[in-house]
């Protein structure tokens, strides 16, 4: 069996540090190459790896990891053949045109809307100088846990801003220029602003030393550079093609080119800032279930609001209790659909979760070829909440301000796990038998074509029910595909 | 009635080809615009495209100086000669447009019925293999049957069904529609085709029969043939991002995609056999087994087919199906990859197979590399139904099957699912 070298990868793929309920990832241009090298060659010791620490009192109170653009390892002084080694996906980031389309960006999350992440859209206009280029280069993660304190979102602020200030004090001197952060927050019991538990299914990496479903492990190859994927093949690691820099801190490429890998013990870090209009989602919940007088019927409509995200707000899997929510915070994760419910009378076959992750359930295979299918298609997930901390439900629908997700999420192939995830089977209304069916959370269409349907099938009996109309309930305020190296490849980028 | 699909391909008039592509480009913008070739009228092809060939570069570095092909291939309902008549007769403007650009169409006053059928008549190439995903449905069936499942969808959202049995509302479906003059054709019986086991079994006889064969046959590919093969090692941050940009602007528009696929053939008998063997396998494959809406595994094409041209020297695969090409290939491999391999690992620069049975389309990253590499830009593409999946068209005959029996409660809970 694989063993990770835990040493070496950047902590935050392997563990989602819930307990450290406060992060301010900032998003960072290099102003100074050498500068930002010389940095990099003494703050890699800074970084937090996935190494386990068992004395929990001896874990760090402060987290920090780093994840570079296309453009920052540019801006570093990599060579022109080795920037093109990388995936195309990475290479051209989120919004050319094409991608756009898969990834449904279109309406208000056009990326021209955006507040970040569309920096390429802007600096081909030729009226912006060099002082104006606010184009991304890295992204560093700060995370803080007050170790006195149990779940005190507060305390852990302190110390996440106090790490922050310290680190934000040598930006200048090290050639960075912060551009702007999000603060993003766990909640004690993760739920999301809709009022739903959220990040209980994780792929667990084989090797990685964490245990859970077999069903949950999957191939390091899936998520890390240089080992093996499900399919038994090595994932397009980007390779140093022109020699350059210190090669002796990479190892050679696995797949057995020769040549030295920048990739390995590194992956891919998707980040989408989605916004989330908690009026919207249950205002249409509680239209489309209330009585007959016009009331709110809010049994009815968190049902609704179950059936299409796929578990109730506690987290518990409506395919296990499909007719109330238990109540109990629930971690429960270990079940398929195929025994529970192939016929969707339970979870609908177009629920968010059901068509994200189909588990032993996937089109009409068997549940073997299911699970591996499913497998092809898994992201570690790391998704944080910015704005008020917020857990809306049928009665409690207004925020103050803006609310969203911090929506991240690691994959080594972005193109077969997160865009076939967030196109295939979410966009795409065709899944299973379905007609019309968009991802009612992330595949419906803000302005849909004229004529063009946009439904939520409940299968039920003795008839389906269609749940019409289906609103878009998030805007895409901003992203980009960021590469999230090992500790080794860290060094290396200090040489070149 | 029966679908059929011709494929011809002509080479382009020296110093034309620009003027081609740009009005190939027009047909195409045309229809982007929801302005589709007056062929539509016809009401008879599932799908057509142009495509034009060997201009630009080969991405094997074949050094063969090539003329510039247009390839066209159409997917209809009917008899080949009728429908070729009626598409030379009734809609030849299009016709006279695009071939006017190409070698041999007959010109000015000549341009008759008759002469643009034998024009295209002797241009047709021989399919190797054609894969239809509803075979029997023709276009008109395949709308009337949407239509008729969107009126049960509405007609069983338009009321309660509470504490209904499911025979009941099974037979109140069946009362509505038929009062309504557009189901008319419900009347006409129809079945899904089925397995035809015997015909399987059959196959598997003469596969075992030929086992010893087919062994030495393997070992003689694997020992003087794959080892001197040269492979294909792109992986796909490697191939010519320029080039997929291209590829891209034609696709994920609907839900719907297009691919053409032009690779050649390795020298020699033994590959050219191989193939021919593969083929003739597919062949029988997809009249017994084939039948409901997978392609060895794959649920999503609606009308695919291979060719070979040029003496069999060259291979075209061409394809319409849901979804993303690049993003579903993948999800494939597992139960096709015996196919694709043994089709595709007798071309030219494929991924290192061994014994035909493993590496080619089982080593992931380069085969979906070779895939997106050897892919030709379809320059118009036609789809009559744009907006259903081959799994839709398959449901809305089964709920027209069904509908029209009488059934029990348990059949009539089973079909009600279907909607």
């Amino acid at each position: 069996m694989t063993k990770l070298e835990l040493e070496d990868i950047q902590g935050y793929i392997i563990r989602g540090y819930a307990h450290m309920m406060y992060s301010r990832f900032v998003y960072i241009k290099i102003t100074n190459r050498k500068a930002a090298k010389k940095w990099l060659a003494k703050s890699w010791a800074s970084m937090t790896t996935a190494v386990h620490v068992h004395d929990k009192s001896k874990i760090s109170s402060t987290h920090l990891n780093i994840a570079f653009t296309h453009n920052g390892l540019g801006a570093l002084g990599m060579y022109e053949e080795n920037l093109n080694a990388f995936s195309r996906e990475f290479r051209q980031g989120m919004i050319t045109p094409h991608r756009t389309r898969l990834l449904g960006d279109s309406g208000n999350s056009d990326p021209i809307m955006w507040n970040w992440g569309n920096e390429n859209i802007k600096t081909q206009n030729p009226e912006i100088t060099d002082q104006e280029d606010k184009t991304i280069h890295l992204c560093l993660m700060i995370f803080g846990n007050d170790k006195g304190s149990v779940d005190d979102i507060e305390k852990d602020k302190i110390v996440c801003l106090d790490y922050y200030k310290e680190l934000e004090s040598q930006f200048e001197e090290n050639g960075l220029k912060e551009l702007f952060f999000i603060d993003g927050v766990t909640q004690p019991e993760n739920k999301e602003h809709f009022g739903f538990r959220d990040g209980i299914s994780q792929p667990i990496i084989e090797g990685s030393g964490r245990v859970g479903s077999k069903d949950d492990v999957v191939k390091a190859g899936e998520f890390l550079f240089g080992y093996q994927n499900e399919f038994g093949v090595y994932p397009d690691t980007p390779l140093v093609v022109k020699d350059q820099g210190n090669l002796n801190f990479l190892a050679s490429d696995a797949g057995g080119s020769g040549l030295k890998d920048i990739g390995r013990n590194g992956s891919f870090l998707v980040m989408r800032q989605l916004e989330q209009d908690v009026n919207g989602f249950w205002t249409f919940m509680n239209e489309k279930t209330k009585h007959p007088d016009g009331t709110i019927n809010v049994e009815e409509s968190l049902k609704l609001g179950a059936k299409i995200v796929g578990r109730w707000q506690s987290g518990a899997p409506i395919t296990l209790f499909p007719d109330k929510d238990p109540g109990v915070i629930s971690d429960i994760n270990d079940f398929g659909y195929s025994k529970f419910d192939p016929d969707g009378l339970k979870c609908p076959f177009g629920s968010h979760l059901r068509r994200s992750n189909p588990r032993d359930s996937v089109d009409d295979h068997g549940v073997k070829e299911s699970l591996k299918l499913s497998k092809q298609h898994r992201i570690i997930r790391r998704a944080r909440l910015y704005g008020q901390v917020f857990e809306g439900s049928p009665t409690n629908k207004n925020p103050k301000g803006e609310v969203g997700l911090l929506f991240a999420c690691f994959n080594a192939d972005i193109s077969r796990q997160f865009e076939f995830l967030q196109y295939t089977w979410g966009k795409l209304p065709k899944v299973k038998e379905l007609y019309n069916d968009p991802d009612p959370i992330i595949g419906v269409k803000e302005n849909p074509e004229p004529g063009e349907k946009q439904n939520f099938t409940i299968q039920d009996c003795p008839v389906n029910r269609t749940i019409s109309d289906l609103p878009r309930f998030i805007t895409v305020k901003g992203g980009g595909y960021f590469f999230f190296p090992s500790i080794s490849t860290l060094r290396y980028l200090a040489t070149i | 009635m029966r679908q059929n699909s011709i494929t011809t391909i002509v080479p382009v008039k020296k110093d034309k080809i620009e003027l081609l592509l740009k009005l190939l480009d027009g047909i195409k913008t045309d229809l982007d615009l929801g302005n589709p070739p007056e062929f539509e009228k016809l009401n008879v092809i599932h799908y057509a495209r142009w495509v034009v060939i060997d201009y630009g570069k080969s991405w094997i570095d074949d050094l063969t100086p090539r003329i510039p092909k247009l390839v066209f291939v159409v997917d209809f309902d009917g008899d080949v000669d009728v429908f070729l008549k009626s598409f030379c007769s009734d809609t030849s403007d299009i016709l006279d447009k695009v071939y006017g650009f190409c070698e041999g169409f007959p010109e000015g006053e000549k341009r008759t019925p008759e002469s643009r059928f034998s024009f295209l008549k002797n241009n047709v190439v021989k399919d190797a293999a054609v894969y239809i995903g509803a075979p029997g449905r023709t276009v008109q069936q395949i709308k009337d049957e949407n239509n008729l499942r969107n009126f049960i969808r509405n007609y069983l959202d338009s009321r309660d069904w509470k504490d209904v049995s499911a025979h009941t509302i099974h037979k109140k479906i069946k009362e509505e529609v038929l009062k309504k003059e557009e189901f008319l054709f419900l009347r006409k019986k129809t079945k899904m085709p089925g397995i035809n086991w015997l015909g399987l079994v059959f196959l598997g006889l003469v596969l075992i029969v030929l086992l010893p064969l087919i062994i030495v046959w393997l070992l003689i590919v694997h020992f003087f043939y794959e080892r001197k093969d040269v492979n294909f090692t792109k992986k796909r941050s490697g191939l010519d991002s320029a080039y997929l940009d291209e590829l891209e602007k034609y696709e994920d528009w609907k839900n719907q995609n297009q691919f053409t696929q032009l690779v050649d053939m390795k020298e020699g008998k033994v590959r050219l056999i191989t193939i021919k063997a593969m083929f003739a396998l597919s062949k029988e494959l997809i009249k017994f087994v084939f039948v409901q809406g997978k392609l060895m595994g794959i649920p999503t094409i609606h009308f695919a087919k291979w060719v070979m041209f040029e003496d069999n020297s060259r291979v075209l695969f061409f394809s319409n199906f849901d979804g993303s090409w690049q993003q579903y290939l993948g999800d494939f491999i597992d139960n096709s990859g015996w196919g694709l391999t043994g089709i595709f690992s007798n071309t030219k620069v494929f991924p290192k197979t061994n014994f035909l049975l493993t590496g080619g389309a089982y080593d992931e990253e380069h085969f979906l590399a070779w895939s997106r590499n050897s892919e030709l830009i379809t320059n118009v593409w036609y789809s009559a139904y744009p907006d259903l999946s081959i799994k839709n068209v398959n449901n809305n005959t089964k709920i027209r099957v069904q509908l029209m029996k009488s059934l029990s409660e348990r059949k009539a809970a089973k079909f009600l699912k279907l909607i």
